[in-house]
């Protein structure tokens, strides 16, 4: 990396860290202090769900990232944890009256067991396979879950209403958070180095000493402990969750794409490529005529992003690359025929 | 007794369908490397162009697979040759997100032209079958089925007997290879898909006759074949044909049965995929991958 | 995202400076006659593309047939003043998460005062919560699963008659018919609406002397579901029971003529009534019965709005269609004119005092009665069987309200 590189890359942390504190300084302006001292408004209610959302899709792709993007395996049934982390808050909370912090914390414990248990069979498989078995998992637990009446059956659950729109917004933001941070982090140990060794060649990986197994299945507990994070605070949030909306099949395709669209294998990649869908999806979002034309919209817009920057924005604000013609034609060159 | 008997034919037929929807999907994936989020939305081209020429010009649906057949493979040629032979030496990731995205695009201009309505093609034979011993065998699932039977053999046939076949197969084995001995690559991999795409649209083309069609279905086909493909696993045309047919016979035994099955049968559907991929990753009867395609 | 920040920004600033109108307008056109309002918002999150965008579709029409009455009306008239009507739509495309999001938008930037429902019970359960959390009446047209109602939401209301009383008419009905059915074969999806139909058929029928000889459930959206039909012909029904929906009831009925499952009734719960059941099964949809919202035959005497019969015809004329809106068209202006009346009632646009209204309303449509037990269900409309008949609807039970007979017993598959 030359020093201008560097350079830029310290001013763009530099922003990010800026917008992120005044992201989260905000909603601050909400409370009834803030308004008794006459401060703006600078959040409505609609700003919490989109930015609580923003921060959920934050962490469903960051968690992604790390077996997805570090360690090379295309989980496609992440979705399998969020669903079990909420059904896990869910359960405590409304059918054993469990104090929500107390029943929150089971979620990601209980994710992060159940990847275990199908982590060990499942990630003795590669590529597509990988992708494929998980993919079957996370449709089968939510068909169970749809079939088991101690957990509502296919009435679901309803959680009690907690009215606060600033805890589910600080409590998602902190896992996202966390979330990222883990990624930071992970990137800068041992552990990483062996994840992304793994992912470079796993055979050779074994011949220098690392336990793939565990790795493997390390990092896919720790995917599967954030996402279902993600769940237990969306069940309490949203109040009511039942098999079709914890479990949508289309979380699996939309945190990869956000990975992807943001830079996978980074730690900042996902973060951007999250920001930047749920942006674009909420600026596509229609009613009355258009509604299908926005569709049309936002299938042609990722083709061509898919198609022009592969290597994913994030390769713009490192200083390695620009957003040029010849970026483009080479962008054609690389992957085309 | 019949009961059984009765579940075994229908899941038979069912599998026919179900093979017919992966054949085009096993093909591409296994010589491209490309997981065709499209496929579904093709299938449903192929449905809807066979609905349409017979609620409108009163074409028999069997009749019609051939031009929708005909129509799905100019289609499919140039979204290859177009589209995604951009992206084809990228990683499997993006050629799955680009296909997502002409998914949606194709999915939602169907939805313009057609509208959300339910269709289904219910030509003046529908219902009538074969009736032996309490075990009932209807005509068009029957039809169906062999056709699915018929494209596989059709498929292997010009895979193994033609020059086409032979660049297709040199393509999958090795890309390099093929093009220093003059295989036009942007050509062979456009063919493929249109092959692919072809299958796609005699499958939607049988799905308009037993079921009904709407865009909105266009996930689950390619969910279907995704199992399908992997549980008979990737290489071969005649794992296609197992992979199909044991998915129709187990979802019909799931469905069946009241004690185990019932409200399961995606659960053990998906679960026996995850036990088969789990014990053998190359699918029941797959070769191992970086093998040319084959029978 | 600069420009998100502005767009929420001047939201804010928009939703101060019209919250200091509203308390200027109202001040100042009290006593007046018949003046001119600002125009009342509805908001609804429906679906217009994925897999539910048929309902969301037929759920959308039902609300613009009512919008353009009312505007021709000049609009609602709350104290004295007319108000104007607008419905702004969200796409929700058939996903229950973003649901959510869009009725917060519609209530927050787009001022939404009230909300119509969504189609499905996922999403109806979703924005019943938002509604709550906002304090902002929703009066839903399409959920008829009653769990969203066992919570003791004070904001929600259902115009649709309950899930548990969709095929029960069909049993009373099967009760008259000579020479009476006596077993039955129940079949069903198993989302909670379907389920709770279901139940309601199982401990129902024993009681007017029906045995139920199958019952079985099948996951939601099957695509195929001959396996489970082969076993309900094994069991030999005299009536053949299906609860799920359209795609599922167009499947039955080809895998029951495939199969020769030959039941003296075949009833369903969600597809008949629509005409893309006649237009895929031509004249193998003869026959079939469903339990029906409404019809366009019923005899209901209502005391606004329009008749039965002028509802058609609008319906015809505004669409350009021959065939007459279904139910769900119907349920879904339904909901308008529930809201309508209540806001007439209140005579204010206070949404608690809205709500409030909602909940003692009382009134006679075109619909049937709308009235909304303490849970925020009707219970008080009834459901009507129609059957199809050389390709048409008749209402063929109750007796006060139909204009056919049933035609019994359907004819075995191989004698049509």
């Amino acid at each position: 990396m030359s020093e201008r590189a560097g350079l830029i890359r310290r001013v763009l942390l530099g922003v990010a860290a800026a917008i992120l504190t005044v992201v989260m300084v905000m909603p601050l302006t909400s409370t009834e202090t803030a308004q008794s001292w006459g401060l703006p408004l600078m959040t409505d209610k609609l700003w919490f769900r989109v930015a609580t959302t923003v921060a959920m899709f934050v962490v469903l792709s960051s968690a992604w990232n790390i077996i997805g993007g570090m360690t090379g395996y295309a989980a496609f049934g992440n979705v399998a944890f969020f669903g079990v982390g909420a059904y896990s808050t869910a359960f405590l909370v409304a059918n054993l009256h469990v104090p929500f912090a107390i029943a929150l914390l089971a979620a990601p414990g209980v994710a992060a067991l159940f990847a275990i248990a199908i982590g060990l069979p499942l990630l003795r498989l590669r590529g597509h396979y990988f992708a494929i078995a998980t993919l079957g998992v996370s449709v089968a637990v939510a068909e169970v879950v749809n079939n088991v009446e101690p957990l509502g059956g296919s009435n679901g659950i309803f959680l009690p209403i907690v009215r606060s729109d600033l805890l589910f917004f600080y409590l998602m933001a902190a896992t996202a958070i966390l979330a990222v941070a883990v990624s930071w982090l992970v990137l800068r140990t041992r552990f990483g180095y062996g994840l992304l060794a793994i992912r470079e060649n796993e055979e050779a990986a074994a011949v220098i000493g690392i336990n793939t197994t565990f790795y493997k299945v390390s990092a896919f507990a720790l995917a599967a402990a954030l996402t279902g994070l993600a769940g237990g605070v969306f069940a309490q949030w949203n109040v009511f969750i039942n098999a079709e909306n914890v479990f949508p099949v289309d979380y699996n395709v939309q945190m990869i794409l956000m990975a992807v669209l943001g830079g996978s294998g980074t730690a900042l990649g996902p973060v951007i490529g999250a920001v930047t869908l749920e942006a674009l999806i909420q600026a596509f979002a229609s009613g009355g005529e258009f509604a299908v034309w926005s569709q049309v919209g936002l299938g042609i817009l990722l083709a061509t992003t898919v198609i022009f920057v592969p290597r994913g924005i994030l390769d713009f604000f490192g200083g390695q690359s620009r957003l040029t013609v010849q970026y483009l034609r080479n962008s054609l060159r690389r992957t085309g025929v | 007794m019949s009961g059984l008997v009765q579940q075994l034919v229908l899941g038979l037929l069912l599998g026919g369908v179900y093979t017919g929807i992966a054949l085009g999907f096993g093909l591409v994936w296994g010589v491209l490397n490309i997981v065709n989020l499209t496929h579904g939305a093709l299938v449903l081209c192929g449905a809807y162009l066979t609905w349409w020429l017979f609620s409108s010009f009163g074409i028999d649906p069997f009749l019609g697979l051939l031009p929708a057949a005909g129509v799905l493979f100019v289609i499919g040629y140039a979204l290859q040759r177009l589209v995604i032979n951009r992206v084809i030496r990228a990683p499997l990731l993006f050629t799955f997100l680009l296909t997502f995205g002409v998914n949606l695009v194709i999915v939602n201009l169907l939805l313009l032209i057609f509208k959300a309505d339910f269709r289904s093609v219910t030509p003046h034979y529908a219902g009538s079958g074969l009736e032996a011993g309490g075990v009932t065998v209807p005509y068009i699932r029957l039809a169906a089925l062999s056709i699915s039977l018929l494209l596989a053999v059709g498929l292997a046939a010009v895979l193994n007997r033609t020059r086409v076949g032979a660049a297709i197969q040199a393509v999958a084995a090795d890309r390099e290879a093929a093009q220093l001995v003059g295989v036009d690559l942007a050509h062979t991999y456009a063919l493929t898909f249109a092959i692919g795409a072809a299958c796609a649209g005699v499958a939607g083309g049988l799905i308009s006759m037993i079921q009904s069609i709407t865009p909105g279905s266009s996930g689950q086909y390619t969910l279907t074949a995704f199992v399908v493909v992997i549980l008979g696993g990737l290489g071969r045309v005649s794992a296609t044909v197992v992979g199909g047919l044991i998915f129709g016979l187990v979802e019909i035994f799931a469905q069946s049965n009241s004690h185990i099955g019932a409200g399961y049968s995606n659960a053990i559907a998906f679960g026996l995929m995850v036990i088969v991929v789990s014990i053998r990753p190359r699918g029941l009867m797959g070769r191992l991958s970086g093998t040319a395609p084959g029978v | 995202m600069g420009k998100f920040f502005n767009r929420t920004g001047a939201g804010s600033i928009t939703a101060a400076v019209l919250l200091l109108s509203a308390c200027g307008s109202s001040g100042g056109s009290s006593g007046g006659t018949t003046a001119t309002g600002d125009p009342i918002i509805f908001g609804s999150a429906v679906s217009l593309t994925g897999q539910q965008s048929k309902e969301g579709g037929l759920t959308k029409q039902g609300y613009d047939l009512w919008l353009d009455w009312i505007n021709s009306k000049g609009g609602i008239v709350v104290k004295n003043v007319k108000h104007p009507v607008q419905i702004l739509y969200e796409d929700d495309q058939s996903k229950p998460d973003q649901s959510a999001i869009l009725v917060q938008k519609l209530i927050t930037e787009k001022k939404a005062q009230y909300i119509l429902g969504p189609y499905g019970s996922a999403a109806s359960a979703t924005d019943a919560v938002i509604a709550e959390k906002n304090g902002i009446p929703m009066v839903e047209a399409n959920g008829a699963a009653q769990s969203i109602f066992s919570k003791g939401y004070k904001y929600t209301f259902a115009v649709l008659s309950p899930a548990n009383k969709y095929l029960t008419g069909v049993i009373d009905m099967a009760a008259t018919l000579n020479p009476k059915p006596t077993t039955l074969a129940m079949v069903s999806a198993d989302d909670s609406f379907s389920l709770e139909v279901a139940k309601a058929v199982v401990d129902y029928a024993p009681t007017k002397g029906i045995n139920v000889v199958f019952n079985q459930k099948y996951p939601n959206g099957s695509t195929d579901v001959s396996g489970v039909l082969s076993q309900a012909k094994a069991a030999h029904p005299d009536i053949l029971m299906n609860s799920g929906h359209l795609a599922e009831a167009i499947a039955i009925n080809k895998a029951a003529k495939d199969l020769k499952l030959d039941a003296k009734i075949a009833a369903y719960s969600v597809g008949p009534s629509t005409p893309d059941f006649i237009s895929s099964l031509g004249k193998d949809a003869d026959y079939v019965y469903d339990g029906s919202q409404w019809t366009a035959q019923v005899k209901y005497k209502p005391t606004f709005y329009l008749s039965v019969a002028d509802y058609a015809a609008a319906y015809k004329k505004k669409y350009n269609v021959t065939d007459d809106p279904d139910y769900h068209v119907a349920e879904s202006t339904a909901a308008c004119l529930a809201f309508q009346k209540a806001l007439e009632n209140a005579g204010s646009l206070d949404p608690a005092k809205v709500r409030d209204a909602l909940a003692s309303l009382d009134v006679m449509t075109f619909f049937g009665q709308l009235k909304f037990d303490p849970r925020g269900v009707n219970t008080f409309k009834p459901m009507v069987v129609e059957q199809i008949q050389n390709g048409k609807h008749y209402t063929v039970f109750p007796g006060d309200v139909a204009n056919g007979k049933p035609s019994y017993p359907a004819p075995a598959w191989e004698q049509r």
